[in-house]
């Protein structure tokens, strides 16, 4: 690989980076906020490495020190001086994620990711719950609701008008769609489906942001295992995407 | 190494083999006529525009959305760590005299590989960072045995994961000592294996590794050295991450349910998935809590094999290590990792 072809690949990666962390906020839909500053510095890094080799290879004298066997070039055992600087062709590769940054930013996981996941989070076992605030309707977060809904044993829940924001997902079998969050830990490979099923009223199309309220559909004795993880909405309202749509709503809650 | 070089060598490479190929289909015309240069602008203009189209279309249905989402991802939170790691590994080569390994390992490989495995722990690092830093140290005449166990072990027990892992199991400590020490266990058993079977051959030398050579600048060997380590290992990274994201997207959930059920089945199943997902150390502990259909052995299991052996590394050492060892190492650490895993486990959970 030329050591141009090299500067031009560094030069493109560590400017998709800064594309999508330091000028937008693309980068939100592929990692955690808190690689932010990582992102800005690899990109950071990677212009000075692009343009150092650029400035080295356009330097007085670069071409007679590469033919002394200078810069980077290796020596064979035998002594032969070797080619530039022996970076495989996979090196190509890099191109791929640096023009999809620059170029053509997937978007965000959402229904179609989340329709294939079956199972929810862990929601810790909760033995204490403390009672809920006396608004309504009462926001609360998937997450929340759920630990509510199976293990509150006071059944605080009961009766009470509820607020939830999410994103449709709509369900092949049964009745209904999903209100769903998809939580993410570090990168969205690692993507989980929180799910709350919405019952009343026709599905919103896939992926539309909506804020519900309803009550607890009663199925299942509340408060066990048995209870429906389910509303009965009185309210369907569109929204705009909020911007911490991997936000992990078990851990902060009340957050909507 | 010297095949790849020799072909990348060739003065035109790869960049004239793949601009060329779209003229040469045109190219039964001969340079001089007069059509030529008409037609290479038609094909110019009309090639990439019906490319994007396509693409297009066909990059627009959910699956492959999620696809080129999932496989971004992977890449851009490993470009960082990645750059952290070839940085360490050009420093090493460039700045650090081989003495100072000499001086901090003990002089038997035997003790050595122990030492080496332990050291992993105070590293933070990514498993990406891990493989150049390694590949560095053999080239400083760090016995391969060691590096491979530092390799393992680093990734696998460092702080970081370690406290990811007490998060996301709270109230359940035992899961944190099994992790550790089952994979501390495996780091320094794959390095004694290696000492017992491995052979040299299987590793690609290291050619380009030559440490500091007096006469030349030392910033200038440092910054060649990353620049070479980085836009190698990161070819391979989106390697590992494409295989890994077609995994992602392709296999449903609803397939763990099918394995939950027999133990041993569910062993091997989850390390298997570990190696597909391919995701993070950092992040694993958490799906390893949310698969709560498996037993605490199988959970362990994802996250002792998790961080050594997956995709997106097999890539990587391929690359840095040559094909032959990174399936050797890779198959070998698997089973090793789930031996000791089931075994700390089967005494601790």
């Amino acid at each position: 690989m030329k050591r141009l072809t090299q500067a031009i690949l560094l030069v493109l990666s560590g400017t998709g980076l800064l594309h999508i962390a330091l000028l937008t906020d693309l980068y939100l839909r592929y990692v955690k906020e808190w690689m932010r500053p990582m992102l800005i510095a690899s990109g950071v890094l990677l212009l000075l490495l692009g343009a150092a080799e650029v400035w080295s290879h356009r330097r007085p004298g670069a071409a007679r020190a590469r033919d002394r066997g200078e810069q980077g070039t290796y020596e064979d055992p035998d002594g032969h001086p070797h080619d530039h600087s022996g970076v495989p062709r996979a090196a190509w590769l890099l191109l791929l994620p640096a023009l999809s940054m620059l170029l053509y930013a997937p978007p965000a996981l959402g229904a179609y990711t989340a329709s294939r996941q079956t199972s929810q989070p862990v929601a810790v076992q909760q033995d204490h719950f403390e009672p809920l605030p006396e608004v309504s309707p009462l926001p609360l977060t998937l997450g929340d609701f759920a630990t509510r809904v199976r293990q509150d044993p006071e059944q605080a829940v009961k009766g009470r008008s509820i607020q939830m924001t999410g994103f449709v997902t709509p369900v092949e079998r049964g009745e209904g769609w999903d209100l769903t969050r998809l939580l993410i830990n570090c990168c969205s490979a690692d993507a989980q489906a929180v799910k709350v099923r919405i019952h009343g009223g026709e599905t919103p199309p896939a992926d539309t942001w909506v804020t519900v309220v309803g009550t607890w559909r009663p199925d299942g004795m509340l408060g066990t295992s048995s209870a429906a993880v389910a509303l009965d909405a009185r309210t369907v309202r569109t929204i705009d995407r909020p911007a911490d749509w991997y936000r992990d709503a078990l851990v902060l809650p009340l957050a909507d | 190494m010297r095949e790849t070089g020799q072909r990348s060598g060739d003065p035109y490479g790869a960049a004239v083999d793949e601009v060329a190929s779209p003229a040469a289909e045109d190219g039964s015309l001969p340079r001089g006529s007069p059509l030529f240069v008409p037609l290479l602008f038609l094909g110019a203009a009309v090639l990439p525009g019906s490319l994007v189209v396509v693409v297009g279309l066909w990059g627009d249905e959910p699956a492959v959305q999620a696809w080129r989402n999932v496989c971004l991802s992977i890449s851009v939170q490993a470009l960082p760590f990645l750059l952290l790691g070839t940085a360490l590994s050009g420093a090493i080569n460039a700045f650090v005299p081989a003495r100072v390994f000499d001086r901090a390992l003990p002089r038997r490989p035997a003790l050595a590989v122990p030492v080496a495995g332990a050291a992993g722990v105070v590293l933070p690092g990514c498993e990406c960072a891990s493989i150049p830093v390694a590949s560095s140290l053999i080239g400083r005449g760090v016995t391969p045995a060691a590096a491979f166990a530092f390799l393992l072990s680093a990734p696998a027990v460092n702080p970081v994961v370690l406290t990811t892992t007490a998060i996301a199991f709270p109230g359940d400590p035992s899961m944190v000592v099994a992790r550790l020490l089952a994979s501390l266990a495996t780091a320094v058993v794959m390095g004694w294996l290696w000492l017992a079977l491995g052979r040299e051959k299987w590793l690609r030398p290291t050619v380009r590794h030559t440490g500091h050579r007096p006469g030349h600048s030392r910033w200038t060997e440092f910054r060649l050295g990353f620049q070479h380590d980085f836009l190698h290992a990161g070819g391979f990274v989106v390697v590992g991450a494409m295989a890994a994201a077609t995994f992602n997207v392709a296999v449903p959930e609803s397939v763990l349910d099918t394995f939950s059920g027999s133990p041993w089945l569910s062993v091997l199943f989850l390390a298997g998935l570990a190696i597909l997902l391919s995701v993070c150390s950092e992040a694993d502990a958490f799906l390893a809590a949310s698969l709560t259909g498996f037993s605490p052995v199988a959970r362990l299991v994802f996250m002792v094999v998790g961080p050594m052996v997956d995709l997106k590394l097999i890539a990587l050492q391929a690359g840095t290590f040559g094909r032959a060892f990174a399936i050797r190492f890779s198959a070998a650490t698997t089973v090793v990792a789930i031996l000791c895993s089931t075994l700390v486990g089967g005494i601790l959970l």
